[in-house]
């Protein structure tokens, strides 16, 4: 079995490693449990020797942003290690959190390495529909081995399902959380660049209950294309005159969905030439469209 | 008992470094054990060895290092002892051929276990007198070459036992007739993971493996078409990279499955993904263990899984705590699959009988029947040194007797044995 590079499991395998890659105290490994509400508890496999105050924190810093902390209480779990509770009701700014235990013993703050992620909650998650403003946190591990967390916080916030790719155009279905589709209720897709015109792309949404479906015929944003690769960022406004919610999917356990989550594209003819259409999701999970000219690559 | 573990990198990563890790951290909570890597290209290894065993290297390959070997002008030139037939003889020279026989002309120990066939070869025709000689074959003999086998034949009768990962491939390895030689099948050990196990509730099928052809993954894909059709709330993941990548991603969107199939790359640790999941599949055409069965049933999966050699047939018991199905037939994997979807009380049942079953595979549990065999073999050699000494020069002239037939064989074709 070559799937991974997993090392033997907590248990009655070996156990974690004791030295650390950054001095004393050695790496401290972190077990994250997430439940359905959107809460995440850290429980931390402290080594031997290692001392805790009552000032001791489970600090997440929101990477990019300087002063942006977040300091949650650390104590003993029972079990001989260390939890930290970060509740749904925190919450956390959208972005990438890197994760420190602060043992409040005089030392900076230790980056925190991760262990088992048991995310198994978040896979088909399904919030109330009338939920407010929808906080999603998804643990994973950086390009550098640390553990760190992907936030998003949005109300309200409209989730793509199911996505129905034909040669002529996509079906999009979805659900909308902390609003109901109304009145004049519609889908713009925008064309992020701004060779681009600016241009907007209207298409009607289908509404039941908190559910909808969009069509999104190509022809609308091929008929802009002017060369080279276009992506249109999807906007769903509930109702008319009501602010734009970018549709997204954020309700399971997969942190990066661009590689996962991928569609066909489709030859479609344009001016003077054949382009590929097909959906994807951006890096922030966001549903987007490519126009892609021949000459792109990607 | 002091057990002495010889590898090839402990370095990397890998099943017969994670096996072997788990065998030696569990042998060592009762005896003193040692794994010596022929080669080290980095600090520290990869996978978590833990306390309680030492980790030596041989050959020094961390260009950093003031050890550094790679400089070596024998390490530039072909190695003679270790097998040319051997996948990893490209990694070999006279300076790994010089390292591993001092090392074992001097190897304190009781025991010495190879790990791969060529660092057998090395233990079968090196190793001091008085150390029993074990070899241990990760893979199966049938997938070896020709060349290879014949060598294997000509130096194992030197050993004193060798060890499969199943009992068809002990007896192919029997049928091969190393006089003096036990053979012994013991699976691999897979740890019991460190969360709650599957609950059985979760609308996906999970598969994990190298996206290698031999994992036909694309059997499973077509499988999955029909039961898209028949139950399109049900989902499957495939876990892991490799080089079929691309085809793969053709086929899901050819058959137009990409709402229900989903290429997840590489995954490190599996069991928080087999967790999520209720029925787990394997499409393979070969497997010679089935690391990953194990490796679902200890997370209380049913697997179904391929009746392909070696591996699933010893560790599914067919309808109790999981399916077998033919190889390369998606009606019939589909088939599986559907009967574990419908039937929830079904699914849940060979669930529980799973994790039961899979209980078997516990490091402590394995490592215990390689104790027993390893205490018999020291037995044999402390108690009756006579016969022992006998059977070295029986074995010796019998090889001897193989390695002239063979040599001969191969020279007619132009390949080179040893």
């Amino acid at each position: 079995m070559n799937t991974s590079t997993r090392p033997p499991a907590a248990g009655s395998g070996p156990p974690p490693p004791t030295t650390g890659t950054d001095g004393a105290p050695p790496g401290l490994t972190a077990d994250t449990i997430a439940d359905s509400a959107g809460g995440l508890t850290f429980d931390l496999a402290a080594p031997p020797g290692v001392r805790t105050t009552w000032s001791a924190a489970l600090v997440l810093r929101l990477r990019g942003a300087d002063a942006e902390e977040v300091r949650l209480p650390l104590g003993p779990n029972g079990a001989g290690g260390l939890r930290a509770v970060l509740p749904s009701t925190v919450a956390l700014a959208e972005g990438r959190w890197q994760v420190y235990a602060d043992l409040g013993d005089g030392h900076a703050p230790h980056r925190l390495l991760p262990g088992l992620n048991d995310l198994r909650s978040l896979v088909d998650r399904r919030p109330l529909a009338g939920i407010g403003r929808l906080g999603v946190r998804i643990p994973y591990t950086t390009k550098l081995g640390n553990l760190a967390l992907r936030s998003w916080l949005r109300g309200p916030h409209a989730e793509a399902g199911d996505i129905l790719v034909e040669p002529a155009g996509m079906t999009v279905e979805g659900r909308l959380y902390g609003a109901l589709p109304g009145e004049g209720a519609h889908v713009e897709a925008r064309a992020r660049r701004t060779a681009g015109g600016g241009a907007t792309v209207t298409v009607p949404l289908t509404a039941d209950g908190a559910r909808f479906s969009f069509t999104l015929p190509y022809a609308g944003p091929v008929g802009h294309w002017r060369g080279g690769g276009e992506p249109w960022d999807l906007w769903l406004v509930p109702a008319e005159g009501a602010p734009p919610v970018r549709i997204g999917r954020l309700l399971d356990d997969v942190a990066d969905k661009k590689q996962i989550f991928a569609y066909p594209a489709m030859p479609v003819p344009a001016a003077g030439a054949e382009v590929r259409v097909g959906p994807y999701y951006t890096l922030d999970n966001d549903l987007a469209l490519r126009v892609a000219g021949p000459e792109t690559t990607d | 008992m002091q057990i002495s573990f010889l590898i090839h990198n402990a370095y990397g990563i890998g099943g017969t470094i994670r096996t072997t890790f788990n065998l030696a951290h569990a042998l060592s909570a009762r005896h003193d054990v040692e794994i010596v890597s022929v080669l080290r290209h980095r600090d520290t290894p990869v996978l978590d060895l833990g306390p309680g065993v030492r980790l030596r290297h041989l050959v020094d390959l961390r260009e950093d290092s003031p050890a550094y070997d790679g400089d070596d002008p024998a390490f530039a030139r072909a190695a003679k002892v270790f097998p040319a037939a051997e996948g990893r003889s490209g990694q070999y020279s006279e300076l790994t051929d010089r390292r591993i026989a001092r090392h074992l002309r001097r190897v304190e120990a009781d025991l010495v276990v190879g790990t791969r066939p060529g660092l057998n070869v090395h233990i079968a025709r090196q190793t001091r007198r008085g150390v029993v000689r074990v070899g241990q074959e990760h893979l199966t003999l049938d997938s070896h070459s020709r060349a290879l086998r014949l060598a294997l034949r000509g130096v194992y009768p030197r050993l004193d036992a060798l060890t499969t990962v199943t009992e068809a491939d002990a007896t192919a390895y029997r049928r091969l007739r190393l006089p003096g030689v036990r053979v012994e099948a013991v699976p691999n050990s897979v740890p019991a993971p460190g969360l709650a196990p599957a609950d059985a509730t979760g609308k996906w099928v999970v598969a994990a493996g190298r996206l290698a052809r031999v994992k036909r993954y694309d059997v499973l894909i077509r499988a999955f078409a029909q039961v898209a059709a028949a139950r399109p709330d049900w989902r499957l993941r495939i876990y892991g990279g490799g080089s079929e990548k691309a085809a793969l991603r053709a086929l899901i969107d050819e058959l137009g499955l990409y709402n229900h199939v989903f290429l997840m790359g590489p995954a490190n640790p599996l069991e928080t993904e087999w967790a999520k999941g209720s029925i787990a599949a394997v499409s393979s055409s070969l497997e010679s263990f089935g690391m990953t069965i194990v490796e679902a049933m200890r997370c209380g999966l049913p697997v179904v899984a391929t009746d392909c050699p070696h591996g699933p047939g010893e560790i599914i018991d067919d309808g109790v705590d999981g399916r077998l199905v033919p190889v390369g037939d998606p009606g019939a994997l589909a088939g599986a699959l559907l009967s574990l979807i419908d039937d929830d009380a079904e699914r849940r049942r060979m669930g529980r009988a799973a994790l039961t079953a899979a209980a078997r595979f516990d490091p402590a549990r394995i490592a215990a029947r390689y104790e027993t065999l390893f205490g018999q073999l020291l037995d044999e050699k402390r108690s009756n040194r006579l016969r022992g000494a006998l059977h070295r020069t029986r074995g010796a002239l019998l090889s001897g007797a193989y390695t002239t037939k063979d040599a001969a064989s191969a020279a007619l074709r132009g390949v080179r044995t040893v």
